[in-house]
């Protein structure tokens, strides 16, 4: 009988020390572009296929809710990238942070509208080892009536417009939204379509956008802090 | 007697054959087709593939893909048969049961009716958004349109195949557990035991196909990357493929092998994401944590390595957008020699673990006739009997020279199934180490210049076999893409595996399948 | 008095032919209610002051006099049949409105029959007039059960219960002359107090004649398979009347005839309490497989009827061992336990009638969601519920209790084997309880929670107050009869006395307790108990709460100690308090949605949990019990599945043992009897010659 206990222990801890130290390894976000000024990068903005990089007579500023990373701006001739991971926004029309008697815990349902095998694998990894979601109080449910946070990922198919109203209207009073993923912020590279609703804000209020294609998890657990009120936020547009 | 010459003598006076060396086309009337079918499954052990349909001005064109012959004498067998729009076609699905959600598919997508098969409808368009009536993958159908129908269907009924005094349909979706995919499972139960169950999937329908079309090939690559993003390289692959078949392109060597490596690192990291879900189903929480420990490690390596976790924006048409320098080479051979040793001692643990395998063993088996009758493919078809892996069926990149060692069991249970990932895991690791060791110099992108014509790639991804068909036009626009997944396959087969188990059994035997429901869906 | 109810009664007759419907139904209805409160008025002096009358009617020849006896225990067993037709006719009135005026007549004249002869079985004193009143009984029984005649079900249920009522009564009445030949006189009370010297042979047959016999009436196995078909097929008014009354005269005769046998011999006692238990338990178990309402209260009826004589045989056998304590404990249990079924069955049998008028079926796979178009109706049955389930502070709980702690009183007898079978029994009675509260969370969550699985219990039509009025009033005194079992527990214990010989009241309710102060030694023990409600209601309440086993003595310790009037006027509080704390907050902040249903567009009634999905455990657990045998069939197109078609069999266990082996041999027996149907002239010649020389035979050798 192999003895786990023991050699879970025997293990050590795993994980990162993100929020309280930087956390720089190698390999934990993707990294994205930055914006970068007219005199540094002779870059063309026509190599992204998703126009995320505009020309301005300043530079060249990126739109990250439109960023899927390709790596096509990548490398020589290109736009330098950064390896951050803070990547949550409050969305336009976001009620702010869940009230204070919820900043130490908060319970989430993560809600599927369409995500590909990408979301999917890092939502799962916020409560592996690496990352461990369940230090900072924060929980995953599976009934919505227990929940205070909605993370939606995918473009929201036709097929889950409706399970999705259900689950938000299933929520008690008070909850957030948050999305993940560029999908979910305005299609991503499936925009809308007769399959797609092409964004989580056409059909329930958004209240955190976090960027990314898809976002590691450390960008998802920023977002999930954010509507904690513990987390301060970043801007989906970086300009030069 | 070879597949070739089993085809010169089956093709009666209504079929015409024509062979190649890519493989060998077969045009036939519609009514000729089920026999055809049934033959080349039946009596040549052939496999089939995909069904691809093409709406071409007023008729039909649908192309059933085969596979099959044996060792060096293994081909791709095209069975071409052109019907007008609104005439029905035979269903070969009740003998090659293989093709019955591809027919169901191409129902619901263009509206054709398939004569014989029973269960028509509510399958890709669900009843409740969708009229009947609507066919989005005909060419006179705009895919950006929004809900042609002001979205409003009709009442949907579950299908009932159970009449059992107090039986009930029990719904497992599409919003349910912690982080599952959605889609709905009904299964049909008097109560304790699961004695049928539906799997009604196509929640996640994003419409690629539709959407790809009137692309160039560079922008739809993303499409091809991202409708299943845990298996984005090999699909990317598999499209690439595709194109470089169209044009003749030629990879150069050094692309080839480091494509096959990395096609590679992600069977690793999808085994070990597989192996992770299924110790977490069985509620085995440190070895949950052991396993997504080794996919962490895999992903932080790809993302280090090729700049994305999951390897977007990697492979091109033509070879690789970028190469790969030295010290990622030896980053890649040094990570995955230790998370390969690892996955040793982590399967030698899980062996020693009675409750553990207590759960697996005997479960959610799906047998060898089921396998072969129901066309399942990967890891799944392999734990139950089949050896078929495209690999060595029809070697395609760098496997002509590296052969994977292919996993084999026939109990087709759960415990076969982990066996099988953690076999594949370890051949992986052997191969990668064998391919950076013998890596060629040289470019790694070729020029992939744009032709019409139509196109096969395949490629065995991580969850089994997976066909691209790609129709480019004189402008080098896509006109029709055609994804056939493993998923699409494998889901097919997966109410099979839960028949006869109860309740708390289900999670396992859905983790221990180890598929993607976005694979499916498209 | 007893000359005005025996001028009701023909009055009731005459009612009943009143052209008029509304006009029969009610004028029938008040003059059998009127009858019932006077057999009540008269029973309860009778069983306050202990008094016994006897009157003899005449003689007849060879059968001897016929007695009337109105004992205490007779009595109370008369009112408590009054209590039951009570409040169960004005719904048979309701009912009789359905039938052609021919046919309701006669349903109302087999009902007021069947209250006379009840009456008069109860009152009967000898063993003539006895077999002759229960005849008449099961025969009105048959008729009622199998009242619906146009209904095939009804008529085979009609058969398979005469069948067996016959059955039993010959048995019976084999038993009964075994007794009187051992006895010599045909008086049941001097059977009973001849049992101390009657040839054990001859006592142990008549007891197992008597009690298998006249106990199939209170559904004793094994010839209890009548009980759920006729329970489900007779009309929804008459299965009240006969769960909560009928069924008491089957315990009447146990209590009556075998009661003094067991008290004296012990393995008789033990041979009752071990056929209550497994009665109870196989019950139990086949009513959580049920998927018919009135089916599974038959089969519940079954079970607490079990409980019942279980109950019975414990106390005999403890008397027989000599331990009158214990032996009064388990009696005044037993009866208890009596009361309350007749009490919570007759609410639930009403509640189901009711759900048979609003939505015409008692299939639990098609009713559902009455809960919210139902509301009265489902708090009433849902009383009825908890008393059966044994809840405190309901009546099944005392009951139940009392049950099961004087199993436990066992270790004060010595044989092993005796405490082997006592501990054997109460395993299984407590199993019993287990099992009978699953089956009545799935019986009222199918019927009246969750979704509704057909059209007619999504649109119901409302219930009439016949048969609420009457629900309310015996969910009432569900509730009295549980709250206040320190008041009933001695009315009980001095209808006992006569078989322990002690009065066990003092044991169970100790005066210290009634007294204004705690004086003296007993004012440590008061102390002591206070907590637990010793104390509840002192100086308001007359009758106080809390029922305990006290030797005796204030140097011996208090055994056990309960008090259902401490928890229902703690869990009033809590309630009570809970509703001011909501109502003081001000305005609530309430949302009212759908259920949620993972995201479906809408919940369908197929995915509703049946009955039967709730009750699979329990039949995986006794599959091996159960032997369904299970014929499937499946359409298959090519490769595909249509469909597939499952129809389990099962064969009640008691019938595969009993019954089938039973008339497998008889058809076997007659098919060899068959064949001296045909035959030459010759052979019939032959017979006759051969009985000829027989005859002459015995002659010569017996004379």
């Amino acid at each position: 009988m192999a003895d786990w206990v023991l050699k879970g222990l025997a293990r050590g801890i795993r994980t990162t020390g993100w929020p309280a130290r930087v956390e720089e390894t190698p390999g934990v976000t993707p990294g994205r572009p930055g914006a970068v000024s007219r005199d540094d990068s002779p870059a063309d903005v026509g190599v992204c296929p998703t126009h995320a990089l505009e020309q301005s007579a300043r530079g060249i500023a990126v739109d990250f809710g439109r960023c899927v990373h390709c790596q096509r701006c990548r490398g020589e001739g290109g736009v330098p990238w950064q390896d951050d991971f803070e990547w949550a926004d409050w969305s336009t029309q976001s009620r702010g942070p869940l009230p204070a008697s919820f900043r130490r815990s908060i319970n989430v349902r993560y809600l599927d509208a369409g995500s590909c095998g990408g979301c999917m694998g890092e939502a799962r990894l916020i409560d592996a080892p690496s990352y461990n979601l369940h230090r900072f109080g924060i929980f995953l449910t599976a009934t919505p009536r227990d929940a205070d946070v909605l993370l939606v990922a995918g473009p929201v198919t036709e097929a889950m417009r409706t399970p999705l109203r259900l689950t938000y209207e299933a929520m008690p009073e008070p909850r957030r939204v948050v999305v993940m993923g560029v999908c979910a912020i305005n299609g991503g590279v499936f925009g809308q379509s007769y399959a797609c609703v092409g964004g989580v804000d056409a059909v329930i209020p958004v209240d955190i956008l976090v960027p990314g294609c898809p976002p590691p998890p450390l960008a998802i657990i920023h977002g999930l802090l954010l509507a904690a009120g513990r987390a301060e936020a970043a801007s989906l547009e970086r300009a030069p | 007697m070879t597949l070739k010459d089993f085809i010169s003598r089956i093709a009666g006076p209504e079929v015409r054959v024509l062979q190649s060396e890519a493989g060998i086309r077969l045009e036939s009337t519609p009514a000729a087709v089920p026999a055809l079918a049934a033959r080349l499954v039946e009596e040549k052990g052939c496999e089939f593939a995909t069904l691809v349909v093409e709406h071409q001005g007023d008729d039909f064109e649908l192309h059933y893909f085969f596979h099959g012959g044996e060792g060096n004498a293994t081909h791709v067998v095209q069975l071409t048969t052109r019907v007008a729009v609104g005439d029905q076609v035979p269903a070969i699905s009740d003998r090659v049961h293989a093709a019955d959600w591809d027919e169901r598919e191409a129902e619901d997508l263009f509206e054709i009716h398939f004569a014989g098969h029973p269960f028509l409808g509510d399958f890709v368009l669900h009843d409740t958004e969708w009229r009947e009536g609507v066919a989005p993958l005909r060419h006179d159908f705009d895919p950006r349109q929004q809900r042609p129908n002001g979205g409003r269907g009709g009442t949907w009924v579950p299908r009932r195949v159970l009449d059992e005094p107090g039986s009930l349909v029990f719904p497992v979706g599409p919003v349910w557990g912690g982080d599952s995919e959605a889609g709905l499972w009904l299964l049909e139960t008097p109560g304790e035991e699961i004695r049928q169950a539906h799997t009604r999937l196509f929640y996640k329908h994003r419409g690629v196909e539709k959407i790809a079309e009137g692309q160039y090939p560079e922008s739809a690559l993303l499409l091809a990357e991202r409708f299943s993003g845990n298996s984005a390289f090999g699909h990317g692959l598999a499209f690439c493929q595709a194109l470089e078949s169209i044009s003749g392109t030629a990879v150069p060597p050094r692309a080839l092998l480091v494509r096959t490596a990395l096609a590679e690192l992600e069977r690793l990291r999808y085994h070990a994401a597989v192996i992770a879900e299924i110790a977490g189903s069985t509620a085995l929480a440190v070895a949950k944590a052991w396993g997504q420990e080794l996919e962490e490690e895999l992903l932080r390596l790809s993302g280090e390595v090729c700049g994305h976790r999951y390897l977007f924006g990697v492979v091109a048409p033509g070879g690789l957008a970028r190469d790969l320098d030295a010290g990622g080479l030896a980053r890649l051979r040094s990570v995955t020699a230790a998370v390969t040793e690892r996955l040793d001692r982590f399967e030698h643990l899980l062996e020693r673990s009675s409750s553990f395998l207590d759960r697996l063993e005997e479960m959610g088996t799906i047998t060898p006739e089921l396998a072969r009758s129901y066309g399942v493919v990967g890891p799944v078809g392999r734990a139950s009997g089949s050896s078929m892996d495209l690999r060595t069926r029809l070697p395609y990149a760098a496997y002509p020279d590296f052969t994977p060692r292919p996993a084999l069991e026939t109990e087709g249970d759960g415990y076969a199934r982990l066996r099988v990932y953690f076999h594949e895991a370890r051949e992986a690791a052997i191969l990668v180490a064998a391919l950076l060791d013998n890596l060629p110099e040289g470019p790694v992108r070729a020029a992939c210049e744009p032709l019409a014509g139509a196109g096969l790639g395949w490629v065995e991804a991580p969850a089994g076999s997976a066909f691209h068909w790609l129709r480019v036009d004189e402008k080098g626009v896509i006109r029709r893409w055609r994804a056939g997944t493993p998923g699409f396959r494998n889901w097919h087969a997966f109410h099979r595996a839960v028949e006869g188990a109860a309740f708390q059994d289900f999670p396992i035997i859905l983790a221990s399948f180890g598929l993607s429901v976005a694979e499916n869906d498209r | 008095m007893p000359e005005t109810i025996l001028a009701l009664l023909p009055l009731a007759l005459v009612s009943a032919w009143i052209p008029a419907p509304r006009t029969r139904g009610a004028v029938f209805a008040v003059v059998l209610i009127a009858a019932a409160v006077l057999v009540a008025a008269e029973a309860v002096p009778v069983i306050g002051s202990g008094a016994t009358v006897e009157i003899e009617l005449g003689s007849l020849a060879i059968l001897g006099p016929l007695r009337i006896v109105l004992d205490p225990i007779r009595v109370f067993f008369m009112l408590v049949a009054a209590g039951v037709f009570a409040a169960g006719v004005p719904f048979v009135a309701q009912e009789a409105r359905r039938y052609a005026p021919r046919r309701a007549a006669v349903l109302l004249t087999l009902v007021a029959l069947l209250f006379a002869a009840l009456l008069a079985a109860f009152a009967s004193g000898d063993v003539v007039s006895f077999v002759f009143t229960w005849e008449i009984a099961a025969l009105l029984i048959w008729s009622l059960v199998s009242f619906n005649h146009r209904s095939e079900h009804a008529v085979a249920a009609g058969y398979l219960t005469l069948a067996l009522s016959e059955f039993g009564t010959i048995a019976g009445m084999a038993g009964l002359f075994l007794l009187i030949a051992g006895s010599g006189e045909t008086s049941l009370a001097a059977l009973g107090s001849s049992a101390a010297e009657m040839p054990q042979g001859l006592a142990v047959a008549g007891f197992l004649l008597t009690f298998y016999g006249f106990g199939m009436k209170a559904g004793v196995a094994p010839l209890n398979s009548w009980l759920p078909p006729a329970y489900s097929a007779a009309p929804r008014s008459i299965a009240p009347l006969l769960s909560g009354a009928t069924s008491n005269l089957g315990i009447f005769a146990v209590i009556v005839i075998d009661g003094p046998l067991a008290c004296q011999f012990p393995e008789l006692g033990l041979l009752m309490l071990a056929t209550g238990a497994v009665t109870a338990l196989v019950g139990i178990v086949y009513a959580m497989l049920e998927s018919d309402l009135k089916r599974l209260l038959a089969q519940s009826s079954v079970e607490n009827l079990g409980i019942t004589v279980a109950a019975l045989g414990a106390g005999f056998t403890f008397i027989a061992f000599d331990k009158p304590l214990p032996g009064g404990i388990a009696l005044v249990a037993g009866l208890y336990q009596m009361l309350n079924h007749s009490t919570y069955k007759t609410l639930l049998f009403l509640g189901a009638g009711a759900v048979e008028e609003a939505t015409g079926t008692h299939e639990l796979n098609r009713l559902g969601g009455l809960a919210r178009r139902l509301p009265v109706l489902s708090v009433l049955f849902l009383v009825g519920v908890m008393a059966i389930a044994a809840l405190p502070p309901f009546n099944g709980f005392v009951s139940e209790w009392l049950t099961l702690e004087s199993m436990l009183r066992a270790v004060e007898v010595e044989p092993v084997g005796a405490r082997i079978v006592f501990a054997l029994s109460a395993a299984a009675l407590a199993l019993t309880a287990g099992l009978a509260l699953t089956c009545f969370i799935m019986a009222f969550s199918s019927t009246f929670l969750g979704l509704p699985l057909s059209k007619a219990a999504v649109q119901p039509r409302p219930v009439s107050r016949s048969a609420l009025v009457p629900m309310g009033v015996l969910a009432v005194a569900c509730l009295a009869l549980g709250v206040l079992a320190t008041g009933v527990i001695p009315v009980l214990a001095g209808l006992v006395q006569p078989y322990t010989g002690v009065d066990v009241a003092p044991a169970l309710v100790p005066a210290f307790f009634q007294a204004g102060a705690a004086q003296g030694d007993s004012a440590g023990l008061i102390h002591e108990l206070t907590p637990i409600g010793a104390q509840v209601g002192k100086g308001i309440v007359p009758l106080r709460g809390l029922v305990v086993l006290h030797p005796g003595g204030t140097e011996t310790p208090v055994v056990f100690a309960m008090s259902t009037a401490l928890t229902f006027v703690v869990l009033a509080g809590l309630l009570a308090t809970t509703w001011l704390i909501f109502r003081a907050r001000g305005r609530l902040n309430v949302t009212r949605g759908d259920p949620w249903g993972g995201g479906l567009h809408r919940l369908r009634p197929e995915m509703g949990y049946t009955a039967n999905a709730f009750a699979s455990p329990v039949r995986v657990l006794f599959d091996a019990l159960l032997r369904p045998v299970v014929t499937e069939h499946t359409e298959q197109q090519g490769a595909f599945t249509t469909a597939i078609r499952r129809r389990p069999s099962m064969v009640h266990v008691i019938d595969r043992l009993t019954l089938q082996p039973a008339v497998a041999v008889m058809r076997a027996v007659s098919s060899l009897l068959a064949r001296m149907h045909r035959g030459p002239v010759t052979d019939y010649a032959a017979y006759i010659l051969v009985a000829f020389v027989v005859v002459l035979l015995l002659g010569r050798f017996a004379l």
